[in-house]
């Protein structure tokens, strides 16, 4: 059976090219974040080094960790799916031969081992590809890690580890033969007669786990977008991201049935040239074919134009709360040691610094009946307590934000949902000294990710220790004086860089978009290379398909560049539909953050990712024209009769 | 019965008769769509002879073949293969059955084409856990004058040189009963004649039975016996016949109205 398998394999390498492929970069990915894994838990944190630069390396491995483990997930689970459908289509392609093996005298089992062996040999070659890409993969990945701030400068990864070798190894395998048992099911059910009579089963594409799934996935969707147009604006969020996961992946179930629809639509522009109509006609006839290569695409769309748009609106408004929040005209940053002086720049009414200082505080916390303590070390702020309820809406969970004086401490929006108790008493460590203090208050959290943690009274904090941290201040300017004029009051005093509520805003917002766009850039990457592999897969394999049907078109009267021409114009609409279904689902994923931030703000807040949409529209056209010209091109070579009178 | 597994193989001769249907029907679709492909048909394939099955296009001849291969459920009736009733026989049964007792030669799509002759010959015993010695394999192919196109994969091999490979992989099983559908159907004159000799002698040399199924009178008129169907009836019955009594039973056949 084996070499049954092997023989096949050598024969259809061309078929599975794109698996392997696929394989090769789900090993190299597992074992590359294995690697970095394994290389953070070796060399953990730098001797010597301060409370807050560890806390800072220990959070930034945690993301990286995240990070991680989500790229493996991703990976795994695309590669079988890729897999997958490259085994779907070889037994459809190989269904006379099939039955022809059941005929001779083969079992079912035995076709059930047969493609299990090709896969395993798949699996292998994939596997021996991926630990080789295993390496560079690794180094890259821990680049990237650091370019995006979650590992310390300087840091070097582990390049080999016997036991990330075997685990990826063993992934590779596992998930090739994840990948063909729904194929392999399939074959088994090939009946021996279908190799003397060309039964029209073979032709069935919608299978009813098809079904099943694409409607159920769909009903899915438009519940959720229904829900998503009440929604408040996290439960609008996590919509958004549920809409964009299930509707693209219901689409591309039930591509067979839609692409062609879609293609009647776009058959009034094609219709006009001879070309334009042979490539409807084939986009209605050849529905496999074209609904495996719309099929990525749409996903692929949909996850990065859906996710992308919702995390930029979300960056959005996290930007406008925070214009909210604030009561002022300006806001000046400065060293903590000028912020003092502010206050004393004429035209100035009001003036509210907080400095962030490089203070420690050991708090309790509880949660599911657990309590441990951890020591904070960033975002603990400095206040003028009336100075900042002047500056600032402020709104509280609990206690009272009158009573912070004295020997206490408020909860930032920051540590809103981390069990600290109001009414607690914590350790603040300052300049050396431990000092307790009384929870007084909390705030409400806020849709930023790196808010302040707690707030002091600035009494608390020694001035030598307050003028060594980093200060915002608001300002609010006196009737009658220009803010500009204050700014450049500002500016000439060498305070520090002044700028109006919506400029700070506006930065705060850009800063969490790149933190945002930076993670989402490396998930999305990597998506877009296995939609990548996966489009020039679907292309390949049905341009192979399709030799005696491009030698018939040829004695029939068409030129080699005429049938060239005809597959790219079919491969093009195909593309588009891709493109327009996947926007339909990110657009039904951010009609909720719309909804969300019409209630909410009075304004739409919708950021559309256009020059990422732009970016994968121009990025899928050369992708696919290329591949479709390419296939053709080597499928047309051979002259047409000898593609016409062979047969096997 | 227990001539199903194990060594030592069953002779064909074994069974008197290696095939057969008694009152078979088959009924494709319901109601107006109604089709009879096969109405009430019996008829057995002895060993040791080959009998040619002909009638007009779309009268059961492919259907009648495909049930007593037991590929096609039967609506009503019963068929028997090397001895043992098959009606309702589970799948494992029916492809115990493929491996040992029945062999199969088509008009095209005979071979698998990835493999090559040689494999291809193989395929059958592989698939049934019998080590299969090359000579053997060797030696059935030069029996069909292929000797030097061992290596070949079928697409650079001929029409008729398939057709051979495709009989030498029936022949290395040594099956019961050899199920052919318009076997030299694709191929030119001289090739069908070889085709056939080589048909011949597994009938004489073997005591294998033949079931073939033909539009050809010379190819026919090579079998023992030759039976006529018209609209899934059997209709007509030659035995020892020529290729001119055939020619003239068909056209009588063909001209009367239905
Ligand atoms: N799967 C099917 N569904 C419906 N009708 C069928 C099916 N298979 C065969 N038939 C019908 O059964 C009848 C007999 O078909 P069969 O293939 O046995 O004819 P044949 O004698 O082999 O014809 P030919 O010489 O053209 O090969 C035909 O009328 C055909 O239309
Ligand atoms: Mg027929």
């Amino acid at each position: 059976m084996l070499s049954l398998s092997f023989s096949t394999f050598r024969d259809r390498w061309r078929l599975f090219a794109g698996a392997i492929v696929a394989v090769a970069l789900g090993v190299a990915l597992v074992q590359s974040s294995l690697l970095v894994m394994v290389s953070t838990d070796r060399a953990p944190v730098p001797p010597g080094a301060s409370g807050r630069v560890r806390e800072q390396i220990r959070e930034g491995y945690a993301g990286a960790a995240t990070l991680l483990g989500m790229t493996v997930m991703l990976s795994v689970f695309l590669t079988v799916f890729i897999v997958g459908s490259t085994f779907a289509f070889t037994v459809a392609q190989r269904r006379r031969d099939l039955a022809l093996l059941r005929l001779v005298g083969g079992g079912r089992g035995q076709l059930v081992l047969l493609l299990l062996a090709e896969a395993l040999l798949l699996g292998l070659a994939g596997t021996a590809l991926g630990a080789a890409a295993g390496v560079p993969a690794t180094w890259a990945q821990a680049r990237l890690l650091i370019a995006l701030g979650f590992l310390p400068d300087g840091f070097a990864p582990v390049l080999w580890d016997s036991g990330a070798a075997v685990a990826s190894a063993c992934v590779g395998i596992a998930v090739s033969l994840a990948g063909v048992l729904a194929a392999s099911r399939r074959a088994a059910k090939v009946r021996p007669l279908d190799a003397l009579r060309d039964t029209g089963a073979s032709a069935r594409v919608m299978t009813p786990m098809r079904w099943l799934s694409g409607v159920s996935g769909l009903a899915l969707t438009v519940l959720m977008v229904a829900l998503a147009q009440s929604a408040e604006l996290l439960g609008a969020m996590m919509l958004a991201l549920g809409i964009s996961i299930t509707g693209g992946v219901a689409l591309s179930a039930l591509s067979p049935l839609v692409v062609p629809l879609a293609g009647r639509a776009l058959g009034v522009a094609l219709r006009r040239s001879t070309l334009g109509e042979i490539a409807q006609a084939n986009l209605r006839d050849g529905v496999r074919r074209s609904a495996s290569t719309a099929a990525p695409l749409i996903v692929l769309v949909a996850l990065l134009v859906g996710l992308a748009g919702t995390l930029g609106s979300l960056a959005l408004m996290s930007g406008e709360e925070q214009r909210r929040l604030v009561r002022g005209d300006l806001v000046v940053e400065s060293p903590g040691a000028a912020a003092e002086r502010i206050a004393a720049v004429p035209g100035v009414a009001a003036a509210s610094p907080e400095v962030t200082v490089p203070i420690s505080v050991t708090a309790r916390h509880h949660e599911e009946g657990r309590s441990w303590r951890r020591t904070h070390y960033s975002g603990i702020v400095a206040v003028d307590p009336p100075a900042y309820r002047r500056a600032h809406k402020v709104r509280l969970l609990a206690g009272s934000f009158d009573r912070l004086r004295g020997r206490t401490i408020a909860l930032g929006p920051g540590m809103a949902a981390e069990g600290v108790r109001v009414g607690s008493t914590v350790t603040a460590r300052v300049g050396g000294h431990a000092v307790r203090l009384k929870v007084v208050a909390a705030f409400v959290p806020t849709l930023e990710n790196y808010s302040e943690t707690f707030l002091v009274p600035r009494d608390v904090v020694p001035a030598p220790v307050r003028a060594g941290g980093e200060a915002q201040t608001v300002v609010r300017v006196a009737p009658g004086t220009e803010p500009a004029q204050v700014r450049e009051r500002v500016r000439a005093a060498g305070l520090g860089r002044a700028r109006t509520v919506a400029q700070w805003a506006d930065a705060r917002t850009a800063e969490q978009q790149r933190g945002n766009l930076g993670i989402l850039a490396v998930l999305m990457g990597m998506a877009g290379g296995y939609a990548v592999v996966a489009v020039i897969n679907a292309v390949v394999i049905a341009g192979t398909e399709r030799r005696a049907e491009f030698a018939a078109a040829r004695v029939a009267g068409m030129s080699r560049p005429q049938v060239v021409r005809a597959a790219l114009v079919e491969s093009w609409a195909v593309t588009a539909i891709g493109l327009v279904l996947g926007c339909a689902v990110a657009g039904g994923a951010l009609s909720g953050m719309l909804a969300a931030s019409l209630r909410g703000a009075g304004r739409p807040l919708v950021a559309v990712p256009w020059t990422l949409l732009a970016a994968v529209t121009v990025g899928a056209f050369a992708v696919t024209g290329a591949t479709s010209v390419w296939t053709t091109f080597s499928a047309t070579r051979p002259r047409p009769v000898t593609l016409l009178t062979t047969r096997e | 019965m227990t001539q199903l597994s194990g060594p030592p193989p069953a002779r064909s001769a074994a069974f008197p008769i290696a095939a057969e249907l008694r009152d078979v029907s088959r009924v494709h679709g319901s109601g107006s769509a109604m089709v009879r492909a096969l109405d009430g048909v019996s008829l057995a394939f002895p060993a040791g002879s080959w009998t040619a099955v002909m009638g007009p296009s779309g009268s059961g001849k492919s259907t009648l073949l495909h049930c007593a291969a037991g590929l096609e459920r039967v609506t009503g009736g019963q068929v028997f293969l090397a001895g043992q009733e098959i009606t309702g026989a589970p799948d494992a049964v029916l492809t115990r059955l493929r491996r040992k007792k029945i062999g199969f030669v088509f008009q095209s799509f005979n071979l698998m084409g990835s493999l090559t002759a040689e494999q291809n010959v193989a395929l059958p015993l592989k698939l049934a856990g019998v080590r299969v010695p090359r000579g053997d394999v060797r030696a059935v192919l030069e029996a069909v004058g292929l000797g030097d196109r061992l290596r070949h994969r079928p697409r650079e091999l001929s029409g008729g040189q398939q057709q051979r490979v495709a009989i030498a992989r029936a022949m290395v099983t040594r099956p019961a009963v050899l199920f052919a559908d318009e076997p030299t159907g694709a191929l030119d004159s001289a090739s069908a004649r070889t085709v056939l000799s080589l048909l011949r002698r597994m009938v004489d040399e073997e005591g294998q039975a033949i079931a073939m199924v033909t539009h050809d009178p010379a190819a026919a008129a090579r079998a023992d016996t030759v039976v006529f169907l018209s609209d899934g009836r059997l209709v007509d019955r030659l035995d020892r016949p020529t290729a001119a009594q055939v020619a003239e039973r068909l056209a009588r056949l063909e001209a009367a109205p239905c």
